[in-house]
């Protein structure tokens, strides 16, 4: 089980990751929030933007963890893969809520409405509704191994669904009314750009950090019920 | 050949049981038939207004009566132990999915189709001469609805709360159909000529055709996990 193994050694570095990723949130959300200079056309309100892309980009990577981890898992049935998937769907809820919660207040001063019907918004809020279904899917199924199959299936159909949603709804909205202010196009000054760098790679690093520290918890809890002797022809140590 | 027989004998096996007891489409129907009155009770229409509407009452009705019945889609097999056959069965697991997809894609498709008739008596649309291209986004959504429908009812049929998980995993994912068929039903019923809304049904095709593959593919592993 070569996936079990790199995790394991992995797992050896996760106390590093977990300070680096403090590290890198503190000094990125002082810069942030203290140093680095309102925007021209937001003022204030852009501040938030250093909490809200980067949870954005780790629930992404939570979900393309998710994805690899699924696939990898129908090809080799590595029972700590599936425990390490199990990880990211929890911890992508996490970062997707944070992302949709930070959106929605970003967006009441700029747009002037807490929720619009934006392609970003609703891939966002679809894949929050997926990820949930996922750990239903998983909290209702007994059998440990059929949990695994079925709930790495959900994963990888919804994971190549997102995009499909995200053009129809892009599409959809621009057939019917211009797209929401975008910043795309506008660069992005350095006082800004530095403390959002930073914030970015501390938010990979806590995610980083809290799957491997989920991944085993799993894990253990997975140990314990086969040392309870429910299922223990079923786990491959 | 033997690919295409499996194929055949499953999506006959389905429609016989159904010729005999009736008991998922007329479910369906009469489901979808309340959906429909309840709205009509519930927005007082009037002609222009029901032309707005229209396209999202019928999406609405149709993806209710499609939870009703793709939801049951293996409810049989599991009653009667068959799920272990589908197992063992030395043939191609994907030609059981195309099977059973088959067979609820016809329900639904049998469904939609006597319900149209009641829907344009209700709201009194006028709609005659635009019937073909209708039953055309009828198909294109139901293909992939049942796709994905067939999929996910493999997936919850054995679990205990199977009412509610179907549902919550099939209508986010179907997002893309509802969009699709709403607004090529609206470019059809607002009289918009065809390269308006050709796009949609382009979305609707895309959509089938990635969801008949992807579920093809995992359907095996849905039967031997």
């Amino acid at each position: 089980m070569v996936a079990s193994r790199l995790i394991a050694k992995l797992q050896r570095y996760e106390g590093w990751f977990g300070i680096a990723a403090g590290l890198l949130i503190m000094v990125g959300l002082y810069m942030g929030l203290v140093t680095s200079s309102p925007d021209y056309y937001q003022g204030e309100v852009v501040r938030i933007m250093y909490i809200h892309v980067p949870a954005a980009q780790s629930a992404m990577f939570a979900y393309t963890v998710l994805f690899g981890g699924s696939l990898w898992y129908l090809w080799k049935r590595d029972p700590v893969v599936d425990n390490m998937c199990h990880a990211a769907a929890g911890i992508g809820i996490f970062f997707t809520a944070i992302a949709l919660v930070t959106g929605s207040i970003w967006a009441k001063p700029t747009w002037n409405t807490w929720w619009t019907w934006d392609p970003r918004l609703i891939s966002f809020a679809i894949m929050l509704l997926i990820l949930v279904g996922y750990l239903m899917l998983r909290t209702f199924l007994e059998d440990k191994e059929k949990e695994a199959t079925y709930a790495a299936i959900l994963a990888i159909v919804g994971f190549i669904d997102l995009p499909i949603i995200h053009f129809s709804v892009e599409w959809w909205r621009t057939l019917h009314q211009p797209l929401s202010i975008s910043t795309r196009g506008v660069s992005i000054a350095r006082d800004m750009l530095i403390p959002l760098l930073l914030m970015s790679i501390g938010f990979y690093l806590l995610f980083a950090y809290m799957l491997m520290v989920r991944t085993q918890m799993l894990y253990l809890q997975h140990l314990l019920e086969a040392k309870r002797g429910r299922m223990l022809s079923k786990v491959h140590l | 050949m033997h690919f295409f027989n499996v194929i055949r004998w499953i999506a006959w096996k389905d429609l016989l049981s159904e010729l005999r007891n009736r008991e998922n489409i007329s479910s369906m129907f009469f489901f979808a038939l309340i959906v429909i009155l309840i709205f009509s009770f519930s927005f007082s229409l009037d002609p222009k207004t029901s032309q707005e509407l229209m396209p999202g009452i019928i999406w609405i009705a149709f993806g209710f009566t499609g939870i009703i019945g793709l939801g049951k889609s293996f409810l049989a097999e599991v009653h009667n132990d068959c799920m272990e056959y589908f197992q063992i069965v030395p043939a191609p697991k994907g030609a059981i999915y195309l099977g059973k997809f088959a067979g609820n894609a016809l329900f639904m498709l049998i469904v939609e189709v006597i319900l149209f008739p009641l829907f344009i008596l209700f709201f009194n649309l006028d709609v005659l001469e635009k019937i073909p291209m209708i039953l055309l986004i009828f198909v294109a959504a139901t293909i992939g609805l049942s796709a994905l429908g067939t999929l996910f009812s493999a997936l919850t049929v054995q679990i205990r709360a199977r009412e509610v998980m179907f549902p919550i995993l099939l209508l986010p994912l179907a997002v893309p159909i509802f969009i699709g068929a709403v607004e090529a039903t609206r470019g059809v019923f607002s009289g918009d000529p065809l390269p308006l809304y050709s796009d949609w049904i382009k979305l609707l095709v895309v959509f089938d055709l990635i969801f008949m593959v992807v579920s093809f593919w995992v359907f095996e592993f849905i039967l031997d996990y």
